[in-house]
């Protein structure tokens, strides 16, 4: 049975990969459906959802449109959850490889540094350097990469150290290749795919931490995002709960979404290395 | 005149009075008042000094207006707009170079002390001048304090002084606090600043932080029957959304300063019990208004400014992002001030072909892309308007093809990036007008001032004629001629632009009908509520 029709048959993967396209589709569609300026007054304040069919989810309170907040808002999640995993998982790779590989003392000080950040909660970190830095979306990348790389570090060391034992490692070491050659071009491909599965996990995360940001005013004010929406709802919840409501379930949807479709990727992978 | 008066001050309620008429009828209905009870409404921020005579600010007079008193409060229909407090009777000499206050007798500090002119001459001279942050410009000619007796008490001023700023000055920077406590040791650092010692209806209970703050009744008050309240707590409920619900409740009897969100008020108005409330801070208006930085090239061109005035819709502004609870500016003095406001100023309707033209004509066309240029805008993070006035001015600023990008600071952030940084191309504050231009509104747009001074003029503008009219008016004693002179300063103001007066705008309360004596003068909220009662 090939990964893909096994990928198939498991019902929460198809899901996830449903929702994942979906949200995949609106961010790349935003500029072609909404070409204007998202956050441009489109209507009159506070129009409820279902009301006037030019703006269907209705409008905030100034009157900008929020579907077209939501497919700008998508571009904005995705792009700060990828970048954010691409970006953790490398850090993490490079310092796993080089802490397995090189061992003995520069092990021992790439991984106390690691246990410091894994000591900080993800989250004030992420804080911290966005208050310090302001706020901007490079920044939020940079921030959250910081309070998640250190899980990808620790699979990586892992991997390598039982990879560097191996006959090939050692065959490499014969014929008088680089020891950093050796660790990246022999050892740290190795050692991915476990690393690699950690990714949606990163992804979702980040998705939330850069929702949890924007939340608190921390997210760059020129882009809109979901969890800036939320805040912006906030005020009106009493009278206007579409506002928290709709970016939320956008939310939960996304996350839920990255987590089954990588979870599916995940199982098929496993029970595929599991077979050979 | 106190007809206008009127007039006017309905002006500035506008919509908010339509909105608050179905309540209305409850506002004039005989209550029966009790005495005793207790008072529990919300507070959003705990200040942490309480001392009103060096940190003249509403927050601070919110608590502490109930425990240290003023020489004078400001009020509806007294002579001046005044109603005395520790003060019977002012009087100021026509060389301006003394004003002569008779002090009220029989009056007593909490810990039974009696309180007489020394009290006055004190905190007039270790206080309210070195030390207040308003004071420091009004009383700053001020040279001495005689006390020919107990209780008279004579300012004697270097330089001549207009009686008028100085009685415009005594509702919020005439707090007197006790001399035999702050005498010792250096003033900043008084237990009495976080436990204050005055002469008013409430004492000082305690504070929990996070909590509440406890004032208890004073029985020993000069005033007759008052205060008729035992107690008032602070709930302290920094979430907006919170106070809304403790009203509902019945928790708290009480939302001051537009504790309840502006988008809710609707909805509660309906609420049976509450009634929404936009008298009683007449005296305390807030202006939006858009800062300059006229280092920037573009920016120091009047005609940009102007294109950035045509450019925004006032009528939007205060329709969307104040509800209606607002007015729209024309200028630096705000139209319900009774003594100094005209109406008889260069205006900028919203035109946005117009600003288009302006700003062709000052030589910045639209690139390919369609902008002109790039700024950099900080909206002020201290009220939710302020922040959304931002997000709505980037949007009108992209209409006339100015690019404007927007950066969000933390209040200890913006006051460095705008009031000593000058990293700002435009900024949005939320300056206060206090019943006289020169307390806190020339220095708004004044040449000379140093680095650091917050909410004054750090966008380096230089207008020889505006610094000299100031100039002018800070010196001129007759009220007619002082007047006048503040006049011709909104023209020059509203023609030049140094900055750009979008809308003015006060605080709502919300109030369970049981609570009666409210709104009964222009600073309510921050007045000593010696008469408010909690009706059986």
């Amino acid at each position: 049975m090939s990964p893909l029709r096994r990928f198939l048959r498991a019902p929460e993967a198809v899901a996830g990969a449903i929702l994942l396209s979906a949200l995949m589709a609106m961010a790349l569609s935003a500029s072609l459906l909404f070409p204007s300026d998202p956050q441009a007054i489109a209507g009159p304040a506070l129009l409820p959802p279902f009301q006037d069919w030019s703006l269907p989810l209705g409008t905030d309170r100034l009157g900008r449109d929020v579907l077209a907040e939501l497919f700008h808002g998508a571009r904005t999640s995705l792009a700060v959850g990828l970048a954010a995993a691409a970006a953790s998982l490398a850090i993490g790779a490079v310092v796993g490889t080089l802490a397995g590989f090189a061992g003995g003392l520069v092990d021992e000080v790439l991984m106390r540094i690691t246990d410091a950040f894994q000591t900080v909660p993800g989250f004030l970190l992420a804080l911290a350097f966005v208050s310090v830095v302001g706020p901007s979306l490079g920044a939020v990348v940079i921030a959250i990469a910081l309070g998640t790389w250190t899980g990808p570090a620790r699979i990586a060391r892992a991997e390598v150290l039982s990879i560097r034992e191996r006959d090939y490692v050692a065959s490499a070491r014969a014929i008088g290749m680089h020891p950093l050659e050796i660790a990246f071009r022999e050892v740290l491909p190795n050692a991915l795919p476990p690393v690699l599965a950690m990714s949606s996990v990163i992804v979702a995360a980040a998705i939330l931490t850069e929702a949890a940001l924007s939340f608190l005013g921390l997210g760059d004010p020129n882009r809109v995002t979901w969890g800036g929406m939320i805040a912006e709802g906030r005020t009106v919840l009493r009278t206007a709960p579409f506002l928290s409501i709709v970016p939320g379930m956008a939310l939960v949807l996304t996350v839920l979404g990255v987590y089954l479709a990588g979870e599916g990727i995940v199982e098929t992978t496993a029970v595929r290395r599991g077979l050979s | 005149m106190s007809g206008f008066t009127i007039s006017r001050r309905k002006m500035l309620a506008g919509s908010a009075m339509l909105l608050a008429s179905t309540a209305m009828p409850t506002l004039g209905r005989a209550q029966t008042p009790k005495k005793g009870g207790r008072l529990v409404l919300a507070a959003d921020s705990e200040p942490r000094n309480l001392n009103p005579a060096i940190v003249a600010s509403n927050g601070v007079f919110f608590i502490s207006s109930k425990i240290v008193e003023t020489l004078a409060e400001a009020s509806f229909d007294g002579k001046d707009g005044l109603a005395p407090r520790l003060a019977l009777g002012w009087e100021g000499a026509a060389d301006g170079l003394s004003v002569t206050f008779k002090l009220r007798d029989g009056v007593k500090w909490h810990d039974g002390k009696p309180f007489t002119s020394a009290d006055v001459a004190f905190s007039a001279l270790q206080i309210w001048k070195p030390l207040q942050n308003l004071g420091r410009t009004v009383f700053k000619d001020l040279a001495a304090v005689d006390t020919p007796d107990d209780l008279t008490a004579v300012f004697k001023f270097a330089k001549p002084t207009p009686f008028q700023l100085i009685r415009n000055a005594l509702p919020a920077l005439s707090s007197v606090v006790p001399k035999h406590i702050y005498e010792v040791g250096k003033i900043e650092d008084n237990p009495a600043n976080n436990a204050p010692i005055g002469t008013g209806p409430f004492k000082f209970g305690e504070y929990k932080a996070g909590q509440y703050y406890r004032l208890t009744k004073n029985t020993d008050y000069w005033g007759k029957d008052e205060p008729w309240l035992d107690e008032i707590i602070y709930q302290v409920l920094p979430d907006r959304t919170s106070a809304a619900n403790a009203l509902e409740a019945g928790e708290i009897q009480l939302a001051a300063f537009s504790a309840v969100p502006l988008a809710d008020l609707g909805r509660i108005s309906k609420v049976p019990g509450l009634r929404v409330i936009s008298k009683g801070y007449e005296g305390l208006t807030y202006q939006l208004v858009v800062e300059i930085n006229h280092r920037r090239k573009e920016l120091a061109d009047v005609k940009v400014r102007q294109a950035i005035a045509h450019a925004i819709d006032k009528d939007f502004v205060v329709k969307t992002v104040f509800l209606g609870y607002a007015a729209t500016a024309t200028g630096p003095v705000p139209k319900n001030d009774p003594q100094f406001y005209t109406a008889d100023v260069p205006t900028y309707p919203f035109d946005v072909a117009k600003a288009n033209a302006l700003l062709d004509e000052a030589g910045y066309k639209k690139g390919p892309d369609g902008k002109r240029f790039t700024l950099k805008l900080l909206p002020a993070p201290y009220f939710n308007e302020t922040k959304q006035f931002g997000d709505y001015l980037r949007q009108a600023l992209a209409a006339i093809g100015i690019d404007a990008e927007l950066v969000n600071n933390d209040s200890a952030a913006h006051i460095k990036a705008v009031y000593t940084d000058h990293a700002f191309d435009l900024a949005v504050g939320p300056p206060v007008f206090r019943g006289d231009p020169a307390i806190s509104t020339t220095i708004l747009v004044q040449s000379g001032i140093a680095d650091g001074v917050p909410f004054s003029n750090q966008g380096g503008y230089k207008n020889d004629a505006l610094d000299a009219l100031i100039a002018k008016a800070s010196e001129t004693l007759d009220t007619t001629a002082r007047t006048d002179l503040y006049k011709e300063f909104q023209k020059e103001v509203a023609a030049d632009l140094p900055l750009i007066n979008v809308a003015e705008w006060s605080f709502i309360s919300v109030a369970s009908d049981k609570l009666g004596n409210i709104a009964n003068n222009p600073r309510w909220a921050v007045s000593n509520w010696a008469d408010t009662y909690l009706a059986g």
